[in-house]
């Protein structure tokens, strides 16, 4: 066993009980990213090696550690605009499509259904690292 | 089966950094990256209550459809990841198509978002609290 490595199927606490440690593998995020759709900038991120701004409200991120198929969970949630074309229309929806091992995109819409850039925009993924 | 009696896990090298061995049995993932920082479960309607969660201290409800998460530890700085989401149901009446969220202010140490209508024509974008629950998570770096 190399230095500074513990093989261990449970973890447990003095109180707050026990935990198999496959949740800890396979609950823990392999990737989140936090990015401006506007600006294109990727503010913070895990896991991510690159952005691609495909056009308006259209982005491909990219992952450094590829996923063990394309079957993962990603969950998407955007920012609100300062919007001024109608009212109530400032709230902005991420819908996810493409899921790929070394990859996923990712489109922003406003509430009326219409395509548009998000501001601050969330991407996390769970699932099986190649 | 191996069992490790532990109630803090610390990196040796650097305290704040442990790697997982993934799924592939190759690839490692960091530990504390992945993460989340905070989760929390809501009732919503008009008076917002958590219901079950981690490192929240009280939620603010700012307005209708609208909530603040405050949190027990603040994060590093305000660029974390923040995901939302919420239950469909809660329909009283008008048009009322997909119920969606976005996020509002993120804070080091708190997360706000707003609850609303998906493009329902009159109602595109309104807020609302006409729903029973919802849910919030954010990752990043704590301070």
């Amino acid at each position: 066993m190399a230095l500074g490595e513990i093989k261990a199927d449970t973890l447990t606490h003095s109180t707050a009980g026990s935990l198999a440690t496959n949740f800890v593998v396979e609950g823990s995020a392999k990737s989140w990213v936090r990015f401006n759709g506007g600006t294109s900038v990727v503010n913070d991120s895990f896991n991510h090696s690159s952005f691609v701004d495909n056009g308006t409200g259209n982005y491909a991120l990219h992952y450094t550690n590829a996923f063990g198929n394309a079957l993962y969970c990603g969950q998407a949630t955007a920012k609100e605009v300062a919007d001024t074309s109608a009212v109530n229309n400032n709230g902005t929806f991420a819908m996810l499509y493409s899921y790929e091992t070394g990859r996923i995109q990712m489109t922003t819409v406003s509430p009326d259904g219409n395509v548009r850039d998000g501001q601050t925009s969330n991407l996390t993924i769970n699932g099986d690292l190649a | 089966m191996s069992e490790i009696l532990v109630n803090k896990l610390t990196g040796t090298s650097t305290a704040g950094s442990i790697l997982v061995t993934g799924e592939g049995n190759s690839t490692t993932t960091n530990l504390q990256q992945g993460l989340l920082k905070m989760w929390a479960d809501l009732s919503g309607g008009g008076t917002p209550a958590i219901d079950d969660s981690t490192n929240t201290s009280s939620v603010t409800d700012v307005g209708t459809g609208e909530r603040r998460i405050n949190l027990t530890n603040s994060m590093s700085s305000a660029n974390y990841m923040a995901i939302a989401g919420m239950i469909n149901d809660g329909n009283s009446g008008g048009a009322r198509g997909a119920a969606g969220h976005h996020l509002g202010t993120q804070a080091t140490g708190s997360v706000q978002y707003k609850t609303m209508y998906g493009s329902t024509s009159s109602s595109d974008g309104n807020l609302t609290d006409s729903h029973t629950q919802e849910g919030a998570g954010i990752a990043g770096d704590l301070a």
